[in-house]
């Protein structure tokens, strides 16, 4: 069956990424926005913009009829959820299906298993794969007091339905245990309304090593390779990496046939992402979660293999059989992500929304920008901060390193403070580029203030807006 | 619930005043969202308002708000950048200038005139309608809701048909205000 018009139920750079793979397919796009994005470029690309509600995203993308009625009322057959918002969300899947839309994504049965975390353990551990050492579900705190024990302090309390970084807290003893186990559980009914949670061994000197799969509706699944994400701040990715260089081509392999058999084990179809944590002082890694969806940092696979990701998770939907087998998908070369945030890293990574003057991203040899911003932009207070996404292609990591380097430079942004000079501060240190780092580096490069203090130093960096300050 | 521009500047001119940043203000349907620096103090930067006004509340307010603001004593802080949006903003500026007042869609739906296949038509071009009189259903996913008028006066123009998918804040109907239907001999 081959999709005509996709109503593109989400915001921002992704949204633009949607509509730029349908028309390359020559399939038809309908934006569904919010009112505060009307004059966002998705509503200025494509064939039509439907305004589904208020900013809010209660109000708007995170309505599920308001977003069927648009698909029907605009005679869309298929939604394209993007990430975050509904991308994972079983209800939206469900009612596409009862309304004869096809939702560009899993079954609601797989939306289901992944997005409880502990039935995706069971599930993974079922075949043969490691879980992080950890509990099933913990009732109370007696209970997870006596579990932290067994397993020895420090411990990560995780809420079975969170997932993406959101609903972690780490426990170092049994007093602080007591002291949070109650907020948690409020805190998991409130944002994912399930309070149950669970208790995870804690791996201090761990990476974070993803592998991305593609499975059609014909049993092919294959894997395109992996992604090092390691480089996080509070659960979330700031640097993504393909492939991991960190590891043995053993572990590697492994690793990524470790995603194909998850995936093939829950009979998955659509794009996918199979997360594991890699334990550095033991060289063995473990399975963390599965992403149902395209995720932000699809792009560095997409530059070393040469596949577009967006478009084949189009034809999946489309029960077409995937493009190529798993011995025609070749990876050559380096990529490196950096996500660009409207924030002010001196004061804690506080949101900066306001208005774009200046916009002008870099260019050059394999260098990608992904953005939804242009100059004269508001950048609207009720989303996420990502900006932009800059990508680069080396022939090895360092080639890589040095045209990120070379990209971020050349990026003028002004009217609104960004993450930029942050990220340039990361890509100069020796830890990274030697690649001695784990998923706590950037918090302990935080700690001690070392980032404040090296912002003060006029001869290193220099963000837009301070050379702003000497014109 | 409504504002009137006067209190809107008290509401800026007691947070200008204040030792708080931002402040967010919910009274029935009627939001207000005002934050004194767009991000922080030390950037010095953008000043964002958001006023969100509840259906039927008159746009002429809202807009005269808009324009008004840049001359009040408020905006003396040479670097705050006002930006006040309402809801349906496309279709409200031009209207208000004819002296008509839009009714808009509170939400994205299929419009439906009648209450039943066979029914007359809640209103018609000449209909005077009060504040609580329903001027017509929107269904999503087989729920109907029904859109009330607002505001009090005749209807003037109809701007959407019955089958038709209106989006959030499209304007459905122009209205003329009337505080009374007019004495007929």
């Amino acid at each position: 069956m081959n999709i005509e018009r996709v109503l593109v139920a989400n915001r921002g750079e992704i949204a633009v990424r949607i509509i730029k793979a349908c028309r390359e397919l020559g399939i038809g796009s309908v934006a569904a926005i919010s009112e505060a994005d009307r004059e966002s470029l998705p509503a200025k690309m494509v064939d039509r913009a439907v305004c589904i509600g208020p900013p809010r995203p209660v109000d708007s993308y995170l309505k599920i009829d308001a977003l069927i009625c648009a698909a029907l009322g605009t005679h869309c057959d298929a939604i394209h959820p993007g990430y975050g918002f509904l991308a994972e969300q079983p209800e939206l899947a469900e009612a596409c299906g009862k309304y004869g839309i096809i939702f560009i994504g899993p079954s609601p049965e797989n939306l289901r298993q992944m997005g409880n975390k502990l039935l995706a353990r069971e599930i993974v551990k079922d075949c043969g794969i490691p879980i992080i050492p950890g509990s099933e579900k913990v009732k109370d705190v007696k209970e997870a007091i006596k579990v932290a024990e067994e397993m020895k302090f420090p411990i990560l309390l995780k809420a079975a339905a969170g997932g993406g970084g959101r609903g972690i807290k780490i426990v170092t003893n049994w007093e602080e245990l007591k002291a949070t186990f109650e907020t948690a559980a409020a805190e998991a009914r409130v944002a994912f309304g399930d309070e149950t949670l669970y208790i995870e061994h804690y791996i201090p000197n761990a990476r974070h090593i993803e592998v991305q799969i593609a499975a059609d509706h014909f049993g092919n699944v294959i894997h395109v390779g992996e992604r090092d994400c390691s480089l996080q701040r509070r659960y979330q990715k700031v640097i993504e990496e393909a492939p991991a260089t960190s590891i043995s081509s053993d572990l590697r392999e492994s690793i990524r046939r470790a995603g194909v058999t998850v995936a093939k084990s829950m009979n998955y179809r659509n794009l996918g992402t199979v997360e594991f944590i890699l334990d550095q002082d033991l060289s063995q890694f473990y399975f963390l979660e599965v992403n149902t969806r395209i995720q932000v940092e699809h792009p560095v696979t997409e530059m070393i293999s040469g596949i577009d990701l967006v478009k084949e998770q189009i034809r999946i939907a489309s029960s077409h059989p995937l493009s190529l087998s798993q011995s025609e998908v070749s990876l050559e070369g380096h990529s490196i992500e950096c996500r660009i945030n409207a924030e002010l890293p001196e004061a804690g990574f506080q949101p900066c929304p306001g208005k774009i003057r200046e916009w002008i991203p870099p260019q050059g040899e394999g260098i990608r920008v992904d953005s939804h911003c242009y100059p004269g932009y508001l950048v609207p207070p009720y989303y996420d901060s990502l900006i932009a996404k800059v990508i680069t292609l080396g022939n090895d990591r360092s080639e890589a390193i040095e045209r990120m380097r070379y990209a971020l430079k050349s990026f003028i942004i002004s009217g609104i403070h960004t993450t930029i000079p942050f990220l340039q501060f990361l890509l100069n240190k020796s830890d990274f580029i030697e690649g001695r780092v784990n998923t706590r580096w950037i918090e302990e490069v935080l700690s001690n203030n070392r980032y404040q203090s090296c912002r003060k130093d006029p001869t290193t960096g220099g963000s837009r807006y301070e050379r702003d300050q000497f014109r | 619930m409504k504002l009137t521009e006067d209190e809107v500047f008290q509401i800026l001119k007691l947070l200008e005043e204040s030792s708080f940043e931002e402040l967010n203000l919910e009274m029935g349907d009627l939001k207000l969202h005002v934050r004194k620096h767009g991000s922080l103090a030390v950037t010095g930067g953008d000043c964002i308002t958001t006023v969100s006004t509840p259906i039927g509340v008159s746009p002429k307010t809202v807009a005269e708000v808009k324009q008004e603001v840049p001359q009040t004593g408020v905006q003396e802080t040479p670097s705050i950048v006002t930006d006040v949006r309402e809801r349906g903003a496309k279709e409200v500026a031009p209207i208000s200038q004819e002296g008509l007042l839009p009714i808009t869609a509170p939400m994205l739906g299929t419009l439906y005139r009648r209450p039943a296949p066979g029914s007359p038509p809640y209103v018609e071009v000449g209909t005077f309608v009060k504040e609580n009189d329903t001027v017509c259903l929107l269904e999503v996913m087989k729920v109907f809701n029904s859109v009330k008028a607002g505001v009090r006066g005749y209807i003037v123009k109809i701007c959407a048909e019955s089958g038709d998918l209106v989006e959030y804040g499209q304007t459905l109907f122009l209205v003329k205000p009337a505080d009374k239907p007019e004495e007929k001999d």
